[in-house]
């Protein structure tokens, strides 16, 4: 008798505390995500969001920073008013976008068979080698691309000219380069037509190489047994790489995109050292939204309008993802399980 | 023994830290990190209780955090060094110490500098906010062998804009350059010939001089030399610009009194006695950069920053050794009675140089800095100038489409 | 292998990569041999592309201007750290975004890829702002902590996971009674090194390059990080530039020493076998 009841008395208690641990199991387990996530959410909180806010709002102020944060003065929408009406906003938009075609497209063209080439047909030191030099341009510190891009660029005595000097006096494909030593000196960074693809070839041969290593990655997670299984299927190279490899990689192609288009879409430093920081060079042939944003705020002193700039210039970068994302992020953020 | 050795240098420690109550940081940009590892040492001799220590950053960098710092109000030094190029928008943002006032007294300092950089430190109320340290009086640069191989005397050539392009003319027989870019040219004009009371491109009362006479002539005298030929479309600081002065390829070229340092150091250095220099043509006076010292309202030790303010720009000593060490000419007038500015130039075939610069430096005119240069700089000079130079724009299309620019920015 | 590697001629693989590489490598031999010339020689034209002969000049003047093996070891110790610390705090963010389904994590994915896309030059005060009012002025605390959880490390990373690890692997590690942690630490991490091989690179070279937070939260020259001393001593006119090509020289010989540390742990995943088929 007295040992039913206890036992009942103790089969609730029993169940309670299994309830309240499969309650606490339930917390700790909706509660787990979020402590994985919590040094990203922290680390926002403290570095990121404060940055972000003050930039919002400063893009509703007028101020001169060297006035101190008491020199603010609320200006409504002026800033975007002025921004989207600014002639040279359009036009650095317009460069940034033809930049940000001319350069990342060919980045992964040649960034993605360079990378299948090194994972499937080298071994060893080899591979090793390749890789490391080929993302040397990806680490050269900016000094050294500005100095090395302006003796190349140089018109008069510059090594690219010479170059297309010798080839028009080669014998057979001399006919094609026939024009060149009527065109001399053939300024790179001193006209308007020809800047732009003078940035872009500077732009793609720093980050190929870093595209080239991401890929790598990628196309190691490829395994071989898939490549047997396709070989006993009787694909034959191309097929493997374009039926087997590529398919494999498609979250990192999408990640590499996704960089590319919010870096690109970004840049900054490499046309502001080849037109020397003069507000984007001839014709503003140079000046990319970044550029743009940083001569008003940093050497104009007008603050509360870059910050108006480059809230455009998220939106634009945010257009250009969100396009991006909705026609790749099925497949380029599920991977195919 | 030892511990006699250790109280004294217990005491010693003691007194020191007491003595250096005041440490002062000066921030600025290389060179003058080689003149300051000379002068601190001189200067504690006299004030052993201020220590002074520098931080260096690159020009742009150097800008771009004092201007993070004086937005913020932290992190300054207690000097800091404004280029030329900046002191208009700082001076009157409220950020530096106004020292007229009377606990540093600038203005009774006032008649012993050069006036137009002495007035380029003064804040719209009129009073003193950043010291002049060094300027850079302007003239023209010149190859003696060339001009002779041409016929011709120095004075022909600077009478006016026509003599020099005519001097041109006769160079590109010799397949010679004039000048390394014809937009030098331009910028000269409008630096040097800004009417009393105006600013470099807004008048008195902030209304655009972008498309006035000054301006359209100085476009229209550098298109005249680039559509002839006679520049070498070099910009400054490049390799080829350093082969121009090395070869004898370009024959003139406007600058301040500092390029001389440059050229006979590593430039050029075997081009000596090849080169003169003479007042820029057409009669016109001005200056190419130029350095301010400036005391941060957040700086901390003020009274300290403001003696070794006063010994760098104030004392004769100091501002002559700046010349000797890094090739900064003196704004401080009474330095020019020094023998050093009579010595003939070895690198300049035995001409007094020197004498030269500083009666230039006395006869520029002030331009007061307004609002907006910063922005009309870029529109105008680095923009609508070279759309008119390289892309062939019309020049009162130039001028218009940057005036509009410039006016939209500048309420 | 497959059949790429045979049908292609060895000789022909190479040539490809050897255009490769002459494009690419010719940087860092130009500035080996511009810091072995003076800079009269530097400024030559054309400029000179063989070695010269000042050397133990340049270097003796380097170590003037800068107490440049002070702030070598302050990149190194600075990107080291960070480099740690990113590799371990993004992996376990990544983790989170991938192994678990809750709610808003898409949202916070979102704002996370978001915040990649504003532009970095104008939040430099209102960081400087943050930095100063966390007392972590003047630190190299505060050059490589900010960034130890970012979001390219943590997308990088969680699109590496989706091509690598199988749900059925987490079900079989759970069913065998591990622990989150555990499962992230154990079963994970393994799996994933190449991926952090890669971001270990990138990180190292972003820290070590980087000169904008170290120019306005650093001013003790003592502290200076080498990219801001490099830089320090550079003026349009009147810089060693002798000197400086040699700095810059040595500055990118750790980047490619520890590119090739972490490369090989990357490739490393190859001979490993992936799991994946």
């Amino acid at each position: 008798m007295t040992d039913v009841t206890s036992n009942s008395a103790a089969a609730a208690s029993l169940s309670a505390e299994r309830r309240a641990r499969r309650r606490k199991r339930a917390f700790r387990k909706a509660l787990m995500p979020w402590l994985f996530i919590s040094p990203y959410l922290v680390l926002f909180l403290v570095f990121t969001a404060f940055p972000l806010l003050f930039s919002v709002y400063l893009s509703f102020q007028e101020w001169n920073p060297v006035t101190g944060l008491s020199g603010m003065s609320f200006v409504g929408l002026a800033n975007y008013a002025q921004a989207i009406t600014d002639p040279w906003l359009w036009k650095s938009l317009y460069n940034t976008v033809w930049l940000a075609i001319a350069t990342g497209i060919p980045q992964h063209v040649i960034a993605i068979p360079i990378a299948y080439l090194l994972v499937t047909a080298f071994r060893g030191s080899f591979r090793h080698l390749y890789t490391a030099t080929m993302f040397i341009p990806f680490i050269t510190s900016t000094v050294a691309i500005s100095l090395i891009f302006y003796t190349i660029y140089s018109s008069n005595n510059g090594i690219l000219n010479q170059w297309l000097l010798g080839l028009s006096s080669v014998p057979v494909i001399g006919a094609l380069f026939a024009w060149v030593p009527d065109a001399m000196p053939i300024r790179w960074l001193g006209s308007s037509d020809l800047l732009k693809p003078a940035i872009a070839m500077v732009v793609i041969w720093k980050y190929t190489g870093f595209n080239i290593v991401i890929y790598s990655a990628g196309f190691l997670t490829v395994s071989k047994d898939l490549y047997d299984a396709a070989k006993v299927d009787g694909c034959n190279a191309w097929q493997q790489f374009w039926h087997v490899a590529l398919p494999m990689i498609r979250p990192f192609i999408f990640f590499a995109l996704t960089l590319t288009i919010i870096g690109n879409l970004q840049l900054f430093e490499e046309p502001f050292i080849l037109t020397a920081g003069d507000s984007g060079g001839v014709s503003q042939a140079g000046l990319t939204a970044s550029y743009y944003l940083y001569l008003v705020g940093w050497e104009w002193l007008e603050m509360g309008s870059a910050a108006a700039i480059s809230w455009i210039l998220f939106a634009f970068i945010a257009l250009a993802t969100s396009v991006h994302f909705y026609f790749n992020a099925r497949e380029g953020l599920e991977g195919h399980n | 023994m030892n511990k006699f050795i250790l109280t004294c240098l217990a005491s010693a420690a003691i007194s020191a830290s007491a003595a250096s109550a005041a440490e002062i940081r000066l921030d600025g940009f290389p060179d003058f990190n080689n003149h300051l590892d000379k002068v601190i040492p001189l200067f504690a001799e006299t004030n052993p209780d201020i220590s002074v220590t520098y931080q260096m950053n690159n020009h742009g960098d150097h800008h771009k955090k004092l201007t993070t710092n004086l937005a913020t109000g932290s992190g300054a030094g207690d000097i800091v060094i404004v280029d030329i190029g900046f002191i208009g928008s700082f001076i009157d943002a409220g950020g530096f110490e106004n020292l007229s006032d009377a606990t540093y007294g600038a203005d009774a300092l006032a008649d012993g500098f050069v006036d137009y950089a002495w007035s380029q430190g003064q804040g719209a109320d009129g009073n003193q906010y950043a010291i002049p340290i060094d300027i850079g009086p302007g003239v023209m640069y010149y190859r003696r062998d060339v001009l002779e191989a041409a016929g011709l005397e120095v004075e022909d050539v600077i009478t006016d804009w026509d003599s020099y392009i005519a001097y041109g003319e006769k160079l590109r027989e010799m397949d010679v350059y004039l000048i390394a870019d014809a937009a030098d040219v331009a910028s000269t004009i409008i630096r040097t010939t800004v009417q009393p009371g105006e600013g470099f491109f807004f008048d008195a009362e902030g209304n655009s001089l972008i498309t006035s006479e000054r301006f359209v002539k100085a476009f229209e005298t550098a298109k005249r030399i680039r559509d002839a030929g006679l520049d070498g479309q070099i910009g400054a600081w490049t390799n080829e610009w350093y082969d121009g002065f090395k070869d004898g390829s370009v024959a003139t070229q406007l600058s301040g009194a500092w390029l001389l340092g440059h050229l006979q150091n590593w430039m050029a250095p075997d081009t000596a006695g090849k080169w003169g220099v003479s007042n820029l043509p057409d009669g016109v006076y001005g200056s190419w950069g130029g350095s301010f010292l400036a005391i941060p309202r957040q700086a901390e030790n003020k009274e300290a920053a403001w003696a070794f303010v006063e010994y760098l720009t104030n004392n004769p000593e100091a501002q002559l050794a700046s010349l000797r060490n890094i090739g900064a000419f003196p704004v401080l007038k009474e330095t020019y009675a020094d023998p050093t500015f009579d010595e003939p130039i070895e690198f300049l075939a035995g001409q007094q140089a020197r004498r030269l610069f500083a009666e230039i430096a006395e006869q520029v005119t002030a331009v007061s800095p307004q609002k907006g240069d910063l922005i009309a700089e870029d529109v105008v000079i680095n923009g609508a100038l070279l759309e008119v130079l390289n892309d062939d724009k019309d020049v009162m299309a130039a001028l218009r489409d940057a005036e509009r620019l410039v006016m939209r920015r500048v309420r | 292998m497959p059949a790429l590697t045979r049908s292609l001629p060895a000789v022909s693989k190479h040539a490809v990569m050897i255009v490769g590489v002459l494009v690419t490598i010719f940087p860092f031999v130009w500035v080996a041999m511009m810091g072995t010339h003076t800079r009269s020689e530097i400024y030559s034209s054309p400029p000179p592309f063989y070695f010269g002969d000042n050397l133990i000049s340049n270097y003796e003047r380097l170590l003037e201007i800068m107490p440049f093996w002070l702030v070598l070891w302050n990149s190194l110790y600075v990107s080291v750290l960070g480099t740690i610390g990113a590799v371990f705090f993004c992996s376990m963010c990544a983790y989170g975004f991938f192994a678990y389904q809750f709610r808003g994590k898409n949202v916070i994915f979102g704002i996370m890829i978001a915040s990649m896309m504003v532009p970095p030059v104008l939040t430099l005060i209102p960081f400087f702002l943050t930095v100063r009012f966390l007392g972590i002025l003047d630190t190299h605390f505060a050059l490589w902590f900010p960034g130890v959880a970012n979001a390219f490390g943590i997308f990088l990373i969680r699109q590496y996971m989706t091509t690598s690890i199988t749900r059925d692997l987490l079900d079989a590690a759970k069913v065998d009674g591990a622990s989150d942690f555990r499962i992230y630490w154990s079963v994970v991490l393994p799996l994933i090194k190449p991926a952090l091989a890669t971001l270990a690179i990138v990180m190292f070279i972003g820290l070590w390059n980087n000169f904008l937070t170290p120019l306005i939260v650093l001013s003790t020259p003592e502290k200076y990080v080498l990219t801001l001393a490099l830089r320090s001593v550079q003026s349009l006119a009147n810089s060693p530039w002798g000197a400086i090509m040699l700095g810059t020289f040595l500055s990118m010989v750790p980047l490619l020493v520890a590119f090739l540390f972490f490369s090989k742990q990357m490739m490393a995943g190859l001979t490993a076998g992936a799991v994946k088929g």
